[in-house]
């Protein structure tokens, strides 16, 4: 079932992939890696990893035509996606590192640095496993317990206020959005590639949704 | 609440993994030695993450050593961090697109500061693990080594790590070389060394010999995770069992459902891994 499905990892030259694409493997996809409009607009479902800064990634992205790609994929075909760290941070409004960018605009919120009065003196960036307050009813976390444990890398985070859809929770001095689901857009602060099998279970849970 | 971290160290050099006892280094197997009598791909789902070291004591080949990498990176559901001799920025990217997801630095934390500043402009601070290499003179005074353990750098050491870039350095990895594969246990004075303006994460490393050094580790404040890179130790179940022992200990590591569990919920859902 798994296998039939065009599933394809956004390349814009930013993030380890390889990691993305042995876990797919590993559940049984057959996942490309693309840098190629075309091919994302067709995929059925888009992984977008990556990591490093948000302004450059979005710079590659609109350079290479991708962003569009992406939004036709997504609000016109509503094909689903999965954006990783810097890539969930990528579809919200905007971003406030090095100034603002826009993001793709699939979540309305903006992406911000953590500050230091709500850090309370906790390191930086905010590195391992951390454990996730999980919704009730979203795809993404069938079959996961109430809690469970995700490894985390970022300076950046996105907040819960007011979004609709489903979110996972994370505290690191302030609660953060760990992951979301919200109709075909589903987003990880933390890195399911690499959480042990929370992770895989996860990116199985994301392809049959 | 932010888990412990328990990390295992494979040591590389010119395609063979070693043990290394006060940076003195035993060959003990290549890569398929390594999968066939330790079943590495079963370790790596009783770690929390993996540090893969190009420690070769002759001309490195980043190539080869990458290649390795490819492999170990393809059965490993687990950040990994890899280093040796990164002195370009087309070392780190290579080490990045073979399975790494950080990249970990020696020598040029002094040999080359501007070096690491633009590591972590080009792939971000979290990227970069600063590893340290100590020694701890009978006097008591600690000094930094570099260049595996060959060059002693003079400066305080105090000094030289005020002098790290700002913002350059994501996670620091202290290892101590007169603990180093003796499996006598850690120590923990390294860590009285950091500078307070330092505030990254901590790996400390070297003398893991034991479960109960594991814990005597993480249950210092100022460390995140404990790194162990003797083989013998702590391969077959020894991890596991070791991950269980600090777990009953009170300690918070991270927890994840056995691979056979997740195979047969799959499985009920129609996806055979």
């Amino acid at each position: 079932m798994i296998k039939q499905k065009k599933v394809v990892v956004v390349d814009f030259g930013m993030g380890n992939l390889q990691s993305v694409v042995s876990a797919l493997e590993f559940l049984g996809a057959d996942p490309s890696i693309s840098s190629n409009p075309a091919e994302v607009t067709k995929a059925d479902a888009i992984l977008l990893p990556g990591v490093g800064s948000f302004r450059l990634a979005m710079q590659v992205l609109i350079e290479k035509n991708l962003d569009e790609a992406i939004k036709e994929a997504v609000q016109i075909r509503q094909r689903k996606i999965l954006g990783i760290c810097l890539g969930f941070q990528m579809l919200a409004e905007s971003g406030a590192e090095d100034g603002m960018t826009a993001g793709l605009g699939f979540i309305p919120t903006t992406v911000e640095s953590f500050i230091d009065q709500e850090l309370e003196g906790r390191k930086l960036p905010h590195i391992g496993f951390n454990q996730v307050r999980l919704p009730k009813s979203s795809s993404l976390f069938d079959g996961f317990k109430a809690t469970d444990d995700f490894y985390f890398i970022h300076s950046y985070r996105l907040l819960a206020q007011s979004l609709p859809g489903q979110k996972a929770i994370c505290n690191y001095g302030i609660d953060f959005l760990a992951a979301y689901e919200h109709e075909n857009i589903f987003g990880a602060q933390f890195h399911p590639e690499k959480s042990q099998t929370n992770g895989l279970r996860l990116l199985a849970n994301f392809l049959s949704a | 609440m932010l888990k412990k971290r328990v990390i295992f160290t494979l040591l590389y050099d010119s395609g063979s993994f070693m043990l290394s006892r006060n940076f003195r280094l035993q060959n003990v197997g290549k890569i398929d030695w390594l999968q066939k009598n330790y079943n590495f791909s079963h370790i790596a789902f009783y770690i929390d993450e993996l540090i893969v070291l190009d420690v070769s004591r002759g001309e490195r080949d980043i190539e080869r050593f990458s290649d390795t990498l490819k492999i170990l990176a393809k059965g490993c559901f687990a950040p990994i961090a890899a280093g040796g001799g990164i002195r370009k920025l087309s070392d780190a990217r290579k080490l990045l697109l073979s399975g790494a997801d950080k990249v970990v630095i020696n020598s040029v934390l002094f040999d080359d500061p501007q070096f690491v500043s633009s590591l972590a402009r080009e792939f971000g601070q979290q990227c970069v693990v600063g590893a340290i290499d100590l020694k701890q003179d009978l006097d008591g005074t600690y000094h930094i080594y570099t260049n595996n353990g060959a060059c002693l750098r003079r400066d305080p050491v105090n000094n030289l790590l005020e002098q790290l870039p700002e913002r350059s350095v994501g996670e620091l990895y202290l290892n101590s070389i007169n603990q180093d594969g003796t499996g006598q246990g850690y120590d923990l004075g390294l860590l009285g060394l950091i500078p307070h303006q330092l505030n990254v994460p901590t790996i400390l490393a070297g003398g893991a010999g034991r479960s109960q050094h594991l814990i005597e580790g993480l249950l210092d404040e100022r460390v995140d995770a404990v790194a162990t890179a003797h083989l013998f130790n702590f391969v077959g179940e020894g991890l596991r069992k070791a991950r269980e022992s600090v777990s009953m200990y009170g300690i918070d590591l991270a927890n994840w459902s056995p691979l056979s569990e997740l195979k047969s919920d799959l499985s009920k859902k129609g996806i055979e891994i």
